[in-house]
């Protein structure tokens, strides 16, 4: 793949792991702050905004300056103890950022192929169905969760995925754009869960319109359920075998180091050594985690919602980043989304990376659905006005972040924490939550065109060029 | 201007002959509607009710054929609009807003029918002003600071869903007094007496007169105007056009804004003549659909309006069916129109050639 560069050097990503040449001349502490300091300024500049508007529509009601602010000043205060100090606050803000994480990296991988997958929502909603389907069938009642929790997170991850492959492939055969057949997918996927829910999954022992709950063995623990739950020895194997994997993939990482790579040549050693440490870890966690939680465990309150869910959106960052920057996949849907014809000309199966990219963009949209079910929702099950919005909030984040899966994490964090200090805010000083939306539009705004900052705040152009996906191709139907 | 004329001549060309397939392919669909609707009802739905559901569908067309309207306007002169969906709702919100507070200040000063009236058109006006306003921004961000176009038709969007919701919440959520509704359906004197067409075409409200008049106004700008050349040209070859003295700049700003002017009309669709209600996300996709509708009519007025009929057709199909026949959960019809786009946006109704600029701001040299 060396003769892509010689195509067109300029609007090829880097290859993978070539990085590290490149970035050696540059201060390292100059690329961070050029990397905060736009998103801060336009977080900063949307808070600005938003206050001056509580501040005139309060102003147009009460005809008093002095209360207006007071509003202002009331409305950020409950906003910031809602999302924080109030009791639950912090682990509630915690709890909302995880389908944030999951749908922006989504999208990220989405943006990265060229590819705009509005969708995201609608294959939250088939995610989280699929789960509450397949987690109420009664042949699977009875798997413990070592089969079963795996098992249903693939189903979520294959429903999203699946709905979103729809639009990816008319993309690719037929070049119909992906922002508006994946936004009719998202009406489409309304409609479909609501009747779902409505008729053929509904459970009828139910007042409520709501499918069955799922099985005890599909639910998500909160971090209140651990030492419980770990009482079960198969429970215990797998967060083992899960924590197994992650020293595994530490020991990998840690032998590529150029410091190690020196010290020890051997492969056979090598690869003694890393599963040796995996086992050692996973021996250490199945005794003593169980061990350990039965004696002193912090999370007792058993109505914090807090869940292990965000331990796996962690993992879903890391993977996202491994897979977009270490992988030959990953450099091929990179290279599609920057240059199409470079990427062909490449020998590159342009249809192939299109529905990948879809693919997988949905497939965590679809986990994202899956764990709201499994483990936010408080009947465990899909009900009808299953509100969530997430999908599109997640747009601003990806861009935010510029899909860099760690800024993902943070910006996640602070819709998340919006989102859930957003309710205090309202009750406290009486201005609407959608002031957040509105807040959040404006960020998106600012960091889609970054040139209205540049402009308020005096601020040179970056001179780099950044690798960046062009999305506006022209609308399909050829 | 030779040069210029001579690669838009194709496009041209392709008007009339393609509202003439266009309209052949909507009476064969029309035909086959009615033949499975009857199946589908038990042979309930006589020629009334099937004209009534004719009319409906021009209801229920126009804020979809307005919408791409707007579009046409911004892609023939290559700026993508996808924030058509944003600035309807907010002008459906400014609508609402304007008609219901406008009409309180209006009742105590004059007679409640002209008032009421007098509140409407005023509304209508304020809805339009406030969707330009949205697609001002739309129109700086994407050509004077060269975003993404997509992307910031979708920052209109969501920005929107931020400020009605918010919006909504403050002032438009409880203690409502009394509004002054909808507009009034207008029979068109001599022509709604003709057997059938006079109840299909000329028994409604004013947009979809305004509707229905606009596709001839945009038809003769685009096609039979210098500006309408210009237009065209700064959407196939803005440079070429640059070269020839035409302000690539000032033509797309233009055409952006009276887009902007028609996505108000669309918006102003739901609450000043469809229902006399806002909520938040009233729209549900519309500009999305009004989006297919115009890539279906290739980009000219006369097939995205055929286009927005079928869409129209579509949506009217589902209360008939669930009337006649309850078994059917009303949630599938529903879904129809979303189905149709994404067939319409696979091209099986014939290719679809976009102008060559489409969504590439330009850079002068």
């Amino acid at each position: 793949m060396s003769n892509i560069t010689s195509v067109t050097p300029s609007n090829v990503p880097a290859k993978a792991d070539s990085g590290r040449e490149k970035r050696q001349g540059r201060n390292p502490f100059r690329s961070m702050a050029d990397a905060f300091a736009m998103p801060l300024l336009a977080i900063f500049t949307a808070f600005l905004i938003g206050a001056l508007v509580i501040f005139f529509t309060s102003w147009i009601t009460s005809h008093n300056i002095r209360d207006s602010l007071n509003t202002v000043i009331e409305a950020y205060l409950g906003l910031f103890r809602g999302a924080f100090t109030k009791e639950r606050g912090f682990t509630e803000s915690l709890v909302a950022t995880v389908p944030y994480i999951f749908l922006s990296l989504g999208l990220a991988i989405g943006f990265k192929s060229g590819l705009f997958n509005i969708g995201v929502e609608g294959q939250f909603y088939i995610g989280a169905i699929a789960v509450a389907w397949a987690g109420a069938l009664p042949a699977l009642r009875s798997l413990p969760a070592i089969v079963f929790l795996p098992l249903i997170i693939l189903v979520g991850a294959l429903g999203g995925g699946l709905w979103a492959a729809i639009p990816g492939y008319l993309k690719a055969r037929t070049g119909a754009h992906e922002v508006i057949t994946t936004m009719m997918m998202n009406y489409i996927a309304f409609r479909l869960v609501e009747y779902l829910i409505s008729f053929p999954l509904k459970d009828k022992g139910s007042s409520a319109t709501q499918t069955l709950p799922v099985a005890d063995g599909a639910q998500i623990w909160t971090l209140s359920m651990i030492p419980a739950k770990l009482r079960d020895p198969l429970d215990a194997l797998m967060i083992a075998l899960v924590f197994a994997f992650i020293a595994f993939v530490i020991a990998r990482w840690l032998f590529d180091l150029p410091a190690m790579r020196n010290r020890i040549q051997n492969t056979g050693q090598k690869r003694l050594y890393t599963f040796g440490f995996a086992a050692l870890i996973g021996v250490l966690i199945f005794i003593g985690l169980p061990a350990l939680s039965r004696v002193w465990w912090p999370f007792t309150d058993q109505y914090d919602r807090m869940h292990i869910g965000l331990f796996l959106a962690f993992m879903a960052a890391v993977f996202v980043w491994w897979l977009l920057w270490k992988t030959t996949l990953g450099f091929e849907l990179r290279t599609v989304g920057a240059n199409t014809n470079a990427a062909r000309y490449a020998g590159m199966n342009i249809t192939r990376n299109i529905i990948v990219a879809m693919s997988l963009s949905g497939a965590l949209a679809g986990v994202a659905g899956a764990v709201e079910v499994l483990a936010v929702s408080s009947c465990r099950c899909m009900q009808l006005f299953f509100s969530s919005g997430y999908g599109f909030d997640s747009i601003a984040i990806a861009l935010l972040a510029k899909n860099n899966p760690f800024g993902i994490i943070l910006a996640s964090f602070l819709w998340g924490s919006m989102r859930n200090g957003a309710d205090l805010m309202e009750l406290n000083s009486g201005v609407s939550k959608y002031i957040i939306s509105l807040i959040q539009g404006l960020v998106l705004l600012f960091v889609a065109a970054p040139a209205i900052v540049r402009w308020i705040y005096r601020i040179k152009a970056e001179r780099r060029p950044e690798e960046e996906a062009p999305l506006t191709h022209g609308w399909g139907g050829g | 201007m030779t040069t210029a004329t001579k690669p838009l001549g194709r496009i041209r060309a392709n008007g009339l002959s393609r509202f003439l397939i266009n309209a052949v392919f909507v009476l064969l669909l029309l035909i086959i509607v009615w033949v499975l609707l009857n199946l589908i009802v038990n042979r309930q739905c006589d020629s009334s009710c099937f004209i009534n559901l004719l009319a409906q569908s021009f209801r229920y067309a126009t804020p979809i054929a307005l919408a791409a309207f707007c579009g046409v306007m911004c892609e023939r002169s290559g700026v993508v609009d996808i924030g058509i969906e944003g600035k309807m709702l907010m002008a459906a919100m400014v609508g609402y807003g304007v008609n219901l507070f406008l009409f309180q200040v209006l009742m105590t000063k004059m007679d409640p029918t002209v008032a009421g009236n007098l509140s409407r058109w005023i509304a209508l006006v304020a809805a339009v002003l406030s969707a330009m306003l949205m697609q001002a921004l739309h129109a700086v961000v994407s050509i004077k600071f060269k975003a993404d176009q997509i992307i910031s038709g979708t920052v209109i969007n969501i920005l929107a869903l931020g400020i009605t919701g918010y919006l909504y919440r403050q002032f438009l959520a409880t203690n409502l007094p009394a509004g002054p509704g909808t507009f009034p359906i207008w029979n068109i004197p001599i022509l709604s007496k003709i057997p059938i067409l006079g109840d299909i075409l000329f028994k409604h409200q004013p947009l979809t007169y305004i509707m229905l008049i606009l596709v001839f106004v945009i038809q003769y700008i685009l096609f039979f105007t210098p500006w309408g050349l210009r237009t065209r040209s700064v959407g196939e070859h803005p440079r070429a056009a640059d070269t020839l003295g035409i302000n690539v700049f000032h033509v797309r700003y233009v055409n952006v804004m009276i887009g902007g002017l028609i996505a108000g009309l669309a918006g102003a669709y739901y609450t000043l003549q469809g229902v006399d209600v806002f909520n938040p996300g009233m729209t549900a996709g519309a500009g999305f659909i009004g989006l297919a509708a115009m890539i279906f009519g290739k980009w000219n007025p006369f097939g995205a309006l055929i286009g927005a009929l079928i869409f129209g057709l579509g949506s009217s199909v589902g209360p008939v069916l669930s009337i006649y026949n309850p078994n059917i959960p009303s949630q599938l019809p529903q879904m129809l129109p979303y189905v149709l786009t994404i067939i319409v946006l696979t091209g099986v109704v014939g290719r679809a050639v976009p102008p060559a600029a489409d969504g590439q701001p330009y850079e002068k040299q």
